[in-house]
């Protein structure tokens, strides 16, 4: 039990890698409170909040709540698959809402009442470090969330620690809908996986580990980095002479 | 026990980070091989700590070709390896002998490429049980950026990132994953040595003020432990870091995470 007597709050744990992220914090022995948009989902024992991040007032009510902290792990996180063209204003709102001003109302609310040894934990992406095609406004907010980590890391240390996780690809709807872009998914697929160097996808239980890991104690001298999980695609190049 | 029925082999073994990994796979279940020069290492003694001590000097293929055939002749495999031996030479580019310069490729890149060339075959076969064997290199967050009269130190550093993604790529599709741990301070000989030595800044400035000062400029305000280190590379080598290849993994107290701090 790597977490017993920890309490922990993780955004966007109704599905993918916040509910694995959520059910390994639980399995651990953390109490968890989780939230997301819409009424509590099926089968989700832990404590449900219907929250919108993107909401600062919403944030700081339940910020009241919650009490005190040992881990809180942004998750929640929504993506627009549009070049910078064809993005509207409301697509604007909604990811750099979410992804990046839904991160920073958490971390505002949120770390005056945390624990000193507690833990942030920040869901980038690859996708902020190198570009998803026709994934602006969501590479661009990933990247804010690698530059918050950093100040957050800077600022609050060495009460807290923060950090963010890069996951590759993982099997989520999210990667569904990357695949549905192309013109023939199959062959997409097949494609990106030959890019992998471990030949599989993640699943959210590979970030989930990497989460767990970040929230011990185990992890005491890690603060401030981004910390990559993505089965070896971006250590290679992206000409891979081997597909052609 | 996250590394139960595992094989594991660790160079520089004996060193200040290589003994607290050594302990961490003992204590997690696994058999574990501790390599170096001599038993005791870069430390002034020998504990019996339960490893099974093989003398590897990194720079000799004779040396690894060896010691991996007793492992294969114990074993038939290997799950984990862990490239930690390394040396470093505190000096700049225009002090640093050719001999100098020589021998720190020579331990700290060709020492980890030759240990992996003959540890590979061996890891491929581990792989073979369905979990994916784990082959961890020490890079530096010196391979990022320079501290200061270690120039050699710094470009085997780069060296071993570039090599890390390479092998991951190589190797990934046979099972075998490939990180490498890149520490920022952490309290070793080489440590003490950087501080006593010319990178100290100061030259001959108190070693206490010294030491305060570098652990002020973290933002965790202190300086890493050899355990510190040993936690990352334990879950690195478990099976919970099974889609984590190719990665460079800083383990710092957010040093590198901020600008120069600026005494003005």
């Amino acid at each position: 039990m790597r977490l017993a007597g920890k309490r922990a709050f993780v955004t966007g744990g109704r599905q993918g890698i916040g509910r694995a992220i959520v059910e390994t914090f639980e399995t651990e022995g953390a109490e968890v409170v989780t939230c997301g948009r819409g009424p509590k989902p099926d089968g989700l024992g832990s404590n449900w909040i219907s929250l919108d991040v993107s909401d600062a007032a919403a944030v700081l009510e339940v910020a009241q709540e919650l009490g005190v902290l040992d881990i809180v792990v942004n998750n929640a996180g929504v993506q627009v698959e549009k070049t910078v063209v064809d993005s509207t204003d409301a697509d604007w709102d909604l990811v750099m809402g979410v992804n990046a001003k839904g991160v920073f109302n958490v971390c505002r609310a949120l770390i005056p009442q945390m624990q000193e040894g507690g833990s942030i934990i920040n869901i980038g992406s690859i996708s902020g470090n190198v570009a998803d095609p026709s994934m602006a406004l969501y590479n661009a907010s990933k990247a804010f969330v690698h530059g918050l980590t950093r100040s957050i890391a800077v600022d609050h240390g060495p009460a807290i620690r923060c950090n963010a996780i890069c996951p590759g690809w993982i099997e989520t709807s999210m990667l569904d809908a990357g695949f549905e872009l192309a013109q023939d998914p199959q062959k997409a697929k097949a494609d990106a996986l030959a890019r992998h160097a471990v030949k599989r996808f993640g699943k959210p239980a590979d970030i989930a580990a990497i989460a767990l890991w970040l929230a011990s104690d185990e992890a005491s001298f890690a603060t401030g980095q981004l910390f990559t999980v993505d089965g070896g695609m971006t250590a290679a190049s992206p000409l891979n002479p081997g597909l052609f | 026990m996250m590394l139960n029925g595992k094989v594991a082999l660790v160079t520089g073994a004996r060193g200040g980070i290589g003994r607290a990994i050594v302990a961490r796979f003992l204590k997690e279940g696994a058999t574990v091989y501790a390599a170096d020069l001599t038993p005791e290492g870069s430390l002034d003694r020998h504990d019996d700590d339960g490893s099974l001590f093989v003398k590897l000097d990194v720079t000799q293929e004779a040396d690894a070709i060896a010691v991996m055939d007793q492992v294969r002749n114990a074993h038939g495999k290997l799950d984990i390896l862990v490239n930690a031996a390394g040396i470093e030479i505190e000096k700049t580019v225009e002090d640093t002998t050719l001999e100098e310069w020589n021998q720190s490729f020579a331990v700290n890149c060709t020492g980890t490429f030759l240990t992996s060339k003959y540890a590979i075959p061996l890891m491929r076969e581990a792989a073979k049980s369905g979990s994916s064997a784990s082959l961890i290199n020490f890079g530096s967050y010196d391979g990022f950026i320079a501290d200061p009269g270690l120039a050699a130190y710094c470009a085997t550093k780069g060296a071993v990132h570039a090599l890390t993604r390479a092998m991951a790529c190589d190797h990934g599709p046979e099972g075998i994953r490939v990180n490498a741990v890149c520490p920022g301070y952490i309290d070793t000989p080489m440590l003490q040595s950087f501080f006593n030595g010319d990178g100290s800044g100061g030259g001959g400035g108190n070693i206490e003020t010294l030491q305060q000062a570098v652990r002020d400029v973290h933002p965790m305000r202190t300086y890493g432990t050899p355990t510190d280190i040993a936690n990352l590379v334990n879950w690195l080598a478990s099976d919970e870091a099974r889609y984590a290849s190719g990665q460079l993994w800083v383990l710092d107290g957010g040093l590198s995470a901020q600008v120069q701090q600026m005494k003005l």
